[in-house]
C-alpha cells in the first residue's frame, strides 16, 4: 500500500493554503500507510546567495557544535528550531553539498540532512500526519507546490529516516508507492557512479537514479523515460523539483493514482476520496487516472500549463498480427 | 434501468456510520423486505454494500471507493458517480450500474450477474471473469480480461495493450481499437448470434451496436496442452 499525494497551485494567491491543503489531502491516506508520514514542501524562498538545509536528530545532540561546524564552512544566516531538528539558512559563494554531507557524517553521524535547496524543506516522522504537522507547525506553510507520503513499510525498517520523501540533490525529492524489485542491482550501479545511499529503503534508489541522470545533463522527461525501462517493480511515484512535479506509473498500472485538475490547482492522490477533503473541492473539475506507463509532468508557474502527457507504448511480443492496421 | 415498483424506500447517511454499520444496516433492511435504499454521502469510501446476499436495490448518491458491491448476490446497485478498484469483485448475481468511470479491476472474478460501467474502465477490467457480464460503454485499460475463464465482456470503445492475456474461455466484444492481444487470444468472425447478443445487452443502455465496429475475441486454446513445437509461444506467454 502506501499513500502518495501532491499539490501544485496555478496561481500565487493560493500559496498560503499549501500546508492545510496538503494535510487535508494526505490524512485519508493514513489507512494506506499507518507507519509514518512525510512531506516535501516548496516555499519560503531565500536570497540567491543562500541555501536552506533541514537537519534532523532523533536523539539529544549538541546543536551548538553543529552550528560551529557549519560556521567553518559557510556563513550561518539563521538557525531555527523545527520539531526534532533545525532549519538552517547558509550563505556562501560556492555550495559544495558533498563536502557538507561528508563533514556532517564524519563529525555528527547521528545528524541527518533531510533536504537542501533554495525552496525545498522535508519533514517526516513515525506516526500520524496530524502529529507531524503539529510538531513542525506546517499547517500555515505557504508555498507553490508540495508532495506528501504515508508509509506502510514492506521492504525496510519503520523509522523516521526510512520514511518518504527521499531527497537527492538540490530541491529534488520523491515519494513512492510500490516496490523496486531490482533495488540491489540498481543500488550497486549507482554506488559505482559515486552515489552515497543513506538508508536501505528501495525508494531512495529512485531519487538517486533521477538525480544522477539530471546531473548528467539530461532533462527530467528523458530521465523518467529511461527510468521506465531501468527500474523493475511496481510504482506510482511523484518527483518534485523547484519548478516541476512529475507523476509516473509503471507499465502494469499496478499502483493507484488519481489526478484532479481545477482552475485553482492540480492535486494528485492515491485515492479519489482524498480530494473530497479539500475545502475548495470542485466536483466539475477534471478527475482522471493515468494509464499504464504514463508520465505526467506539470510545470510550476503562475500560468496554467497543460501537462505534457506522454504514454509509453511498448512493442508487445504478441504472436498475433498487429490489429491496429 | 429500474422499472420495478418501489414499495418502501429507506435513506441511509454514510456520514454518521462506520462502513461495517452501514453494511449491517443494508443487510437488515434487505431481510426486512425493504425493496430500495438510497445511500447519501458515500464520499468515495471503500467496501460499501459488500456481502449483501438478499434482494435489495441500493442507490449510492455519489462516488464510491474500492470493492463496492463485492461478494454480493441478487443486489441491484446503482452508483451516481465513479467507483474505485474492483467494483463488483466476485459478484454472484444481480446488477451493478456505475454512472461514471471505474478504476482498475472492474468485475474482477465475478461469477454471475452484470456490471455496467457507463464511462471508462481502468486497467484489468474483467480480470479473471468467471461467468458474469461486464459492459463498458467507454474505453477499457491495459490488461483487460486477463486470465478470463468464462462469461462475457463488452467494451464499446477502445481497449489497451495485452487484451485477454492467458484467457481460458468466455467471449469479448470490442467496438473500438484493440491496442494488442495477449497470449493465446485471437479474433474470431462475428456470427448472427453474436450480433443478437450485443443487441440484447446494449439496447437497454440505449446503445446502437451498429454504430461500432465490433470485433470478437476468444481463446485460441493453443496453450491448453503443451507441445514442444510451440515452445516459443510458451516462452512468450509469461
Amino acid at each position: 500500500m502506501c499513500g502518495i499525494a501532491g499539490i501544485i497551485y496555478r496561481n500565487p494567491q493560493f500559496y498560503k493554503n499549501l500546508g492545510s491543503d496538503l494535510l487535508n489531502l494526505i490524512q485519508p491516506l493514513e489507512t494506506r500507510g499507518p507507519d509514518s508520514c512525510g512531506v516535501g514542501l516548496y516555499g519560503n524562498s531565500i536570497e540567491s546567495n543562500q541555501l536552506k538545509i533541514v537537519l534532523l536528530a532523533e536523539k539529544a545532540i549538541e546543536w551548538e557544535e553543529i552550528k560551529q561546524l557549519l560556521g567553518k564552512l559557510f556563513v550561518v544566516a539563521s538557525f531555527t528550531a523545527m520539531g526534532n531538528g533545525k532549519l538552517v539558512t547558509l550563505e556562501g559563494k560556492i555550495f559544495n553539498s558533498k563536502e557538507l554531507i561528508h563533514q556532517l557524517c564524519a563529525c555528527f553521524p547521528q545528524v541527518h540532512l533531510m533536504s537542501y535547496g533554495q525552496f525545498l524543506e522535508i519533514y517526516k516522522q513515525v506516526g500520524s500526519a496530524q502529529s507531524l504537522f503539529e510538531n513542525y507547525d506546517l499547517k500555515t506553510f505557504a508555498g507553490s507546490h508540495a508532495i506528501g507520503h504515508t508509509r506502510m513499510a514492506t521492504e525496510s525498517v519503520v523509522d523516521t529516516y526510512h520514511s518518504h520523501p527521499f531527497a537527492a540533490g538540490e530541491d529534488l525529492c520523491i515519494v513512492h508507492n510500490g516496490q523496486v524489485s531490482n533495488y540491489y542491482k540498481l543500488r550497486f550501479a549507482l554506488e559505482r557512479k559515486g552515489v552515497v545511499f543513506e538508508t536501505h529503503n528501495d525508494s531512495e534508489a529512485i531519487a538517486h537514479y533521477i538525480n544522477y541522470h539530471l546531473t548528467q545533463g539530461k532533462s527530467l522527461e528523458t530521465a523518467l523515460h529511461s527510468l521506465l525501462n531501468d527500474i523493475d517493480g511496481t510504482y506510482t511515484f511523484l518527483i518534485s523539483t523547484s519548478d516541476k512535479v512529475a507523476l509516473v506509473r509503471d507499465k502494469f498500472a499496478a499502483k493507484p493514482a488519481v489526478i484532479y485538475e481545477s482552475p485553482e490547482m492540480i492535486a494528485i492522490a492515491s485515492e479519489y476520496r482524498c480530494f473530497l477533503n479539500l475545502p475548495t473541492f470542485d466536483p466539475s473539475a477534471t478527475i482522471r487516472e493515468p494509464d499504464a506507463g504514463e508520465i505526467n509532468i506539470w510545470s510550476v508557474s503562475n500560468v496554467p500549463i497543460a501537462p505534457a502527457i506522454e504514454v509509453v507504448a511498448e512493442q508487445t511480443k504478441s504472436a498475433y498480427a498487429d490489429l491496429r492496421g | 434501468m429500474n422499472n420495478q415498483t418501489i414499495l418502501h424506500q429507506a435513506v441511509l447517511d454514510c456520514t454518521d456510520l462506520t462502513t461495517r454499520e452501514l453494511n449491517q444496516k443494508l443487510k437488515a433492511l434487505a431481510s426486512e423486505g425493504i425493496s430500495s435504499v438510497k445511500v447519501i454521502n458515500p464520499a468515495g469510501r471503500h467496501n460499501l454494500a459488500v456481502g449483501i446476499t438478499q434482494a435489495i436495490a441500493i442507490q449510492f448518491q455519489g462516488a464510491v471507493g474500492y470493492y463496492c458491491g463485492g461478494l454480493s448476490e441478487k443486489v441491484d446497485i446503482e452508483v451516481f458517480g465513479g467507483c474505485g478498484w474492483s467494483v463488483g469483485e466476485n459478484l454472484m448475481s444481480g446488477n451493478i450500474i456505475i454512472h461514471g468511470n471505474a478504476s482498475a479491476n472492474a468485475a474482477a472474478s465475478a461469477h454471475g450477474g452484470k456490471v455496467c460501467i457507463l464511462g471508462n474502465a481502468g486497467p484489468r477490467a474483467g480480470i479473471s471473469l468467471k461467468g458474469g457480464t461486464l459492459i463498458v460503454t467507454g474505453n477499457a485499460g491495459y490488461g483487460s480480461a486477463f486470465m478470463m475463464q468464462q462469461g462475457c465482456l463488452i467494451i464499446c470503445g477502445n481497449v489497451g495493450e495485452n487484451l485477454a492475456d492467458s484467457i481460458y474461455d468466455g467471449v469479448i466484444y470490442v467496438g473500438g481499437n484493440i491496442a494488442s492481444l495477449g497470449a493465446d487470444a485471437q479474433i474470431e468472425t462475428m456470427t448472427p448470434q453474436d450480433w443478437q447478443l450485443l443487441d440484447e445487452e446494449l439496447q437497454p443502455l440505449a446503445i446502437n451496436h451498429e454504430k461500432y465496429d465490433f470485433k470478437k475475441v476468444v481463446c485460441a486454446k493453443e496453450l491448453y496442452n503443451f507441445k514442444a513445437k510451440d515452445w516459443s509461444k510458451w516462452k512468450d506467454a509469461y
